[in-house]
């Protein structure tokens, strides 16, 4: 698995993908992790919940786990609420996370 | 795989201190202050009791009777683990389940004696779930034996992954004080079915030939866990077409660990 920005720096003269667009994170009012924490972490709305480009859902606890950058397939995220280490990848056309065990 | 975004951000952490951050008791401390300050016995204590219908209160009554059994049997298992934990981290992270448990039943046992049940302890008796029973004895040996993997299994995946589930969908159709009552119960509940999940499914990628062993463990279990589900969901008023998608909820966990084969 990758890190796209680690490899665009490596290889300056490879075709470059689109710079990831960066979020601002504000509190969403998720109080289950200490407070520095808070904000990289959503509840899941159910059905009707789109998710944003910088966000997945946490499959083993479903909660939404959320990055300041765009995520992209092959990303590490953490989900501290259940202590899942997840991997982002698409299916369907969209992001989802599995567990890494 | 490597790490994303900026160094505050919890996903730049390397693994063995992402694991360090969350099993620890400051983690804990700090995680539950959010939820836990300012209640009383699990919830706001401003929070008025609503007249039930005695058909409602007896069914809430049974319904919290077994999750006090559910209860009792974690606080006796993680307590009992701790002893034989493969490290001192996983040590730490149940103590803090065993306090979780401890604060569980406390405040079950306090809602049946706000619902008026006089000696919780003998209405615990008439009412328990055989099936529930018979788990939490079999749960216990997998403890007593000092067998790390069974024991993570039954109550890490099966237990926390059941009560996770029934005190879900129990929530959405609560009187409003055993609903916040159980709303934070299933916040501690996602750190203990986690930690269950991907302790033995690191396990599990080093060492797949346990994966048999646990599939045998599941299917003994099996019977015994989905008549604990379907007793306990009636309890709870849970319309029969929604309890299928509550249960898929329950096997997802399992079968993620591949051990359903």
């Amino acid at each position: 698995m990758n890190d796209p920005l680690q490899q665009e720096a490596r290889e300056p003269g490879t075709k470059a993908k689109a710079p990831r667009q960066r979020y601002v994170l504000d509190e969403t009012g998720f109080n289950e992790v200490p407070k520095k924490y808070r904000k990289f972490y959503r509840r899941f709305g159910g059905e009707g919940d789109v998710l944003a480009p910088n966000e997945v859902l946490c499959p083993v606890c479903m909660v939404v786990v959320r990055s300041s950058r765009e995520l992209r397939p092959g990303d590490r995220v953490y989900c501290m609420p259940c202590f899942s280490r997840l991997v982002v990848v698409e299916a369907d056309g969209r992001l989802e996370a599995q567990p890494v065990y | 795989m490597a790490a994303l975004g900026a160094p505050s951000e919890p996903h730049s952490l390397e693994e063995c201190d992402f694991l360090d951050e969350v099993h620890s008791f400051d983690f804990w401390l700090q995680a539950v202050e959010g939820y836990l300050l300012d209640t009383k016995h699990g919830h706001n204590p401003e929070l008025v009791d609503e007249p039930l219908p005695e058909s409602r209160r007896e069914a809430l009554i049974t319904a919290l009777c077994n999750y006090c059994i559910g209860e009792t049997a974690a606080l006796e298992a993680s307590s009992g683990m701790i002893g034989y934990a493969p490290s001192r981290s996983i040590k730490i992270f149940l103590s803090t389940q065993v306090v979780d448990e401890g604060r569980h039943l406390e405040v079950f046992l306090h809602r049946l004696r706000e619902l008026g049940v006089e000696d919780p302890d003998a209405e615990i008796l008439q009412r328990a779930n055989p099936s529930l029973l018979k788990f939490k004895d079999q749960l216990l040996e997998y403890v007593d034996s000092k067998d790390w993997e069974a024991a993570v299994f039954a109550q890490n995946v099966i237990l926390e992954s059941l009560e996770f589930t029934v005190f879900q969908a129990h929530a959405e159709n609560a009187d409003p004080i055993t609903r916040q009552i159980l709303m934070a119960v299933i916040k501690d509940e996602r750190r203990h079915m986690g930690f269950g999940e991907n302790d033995l499914g690191r396990r599990l990628a080093l060492t797949p030939h346990l994966r048999p062993r646990l599939g045998k463990i599941k299917r003994q279990l099996d019977q015994l866990v989905m008549e604990t589900f379907a007793g306990t969901l009636r309890d709870t008023e849970v319309p029969p077409d929604e309890q299928q998608r509550f249960a898929s909820s329950y096997l997802a966990a399992v079968a993620r660990l591949g051990v359903d084969l």
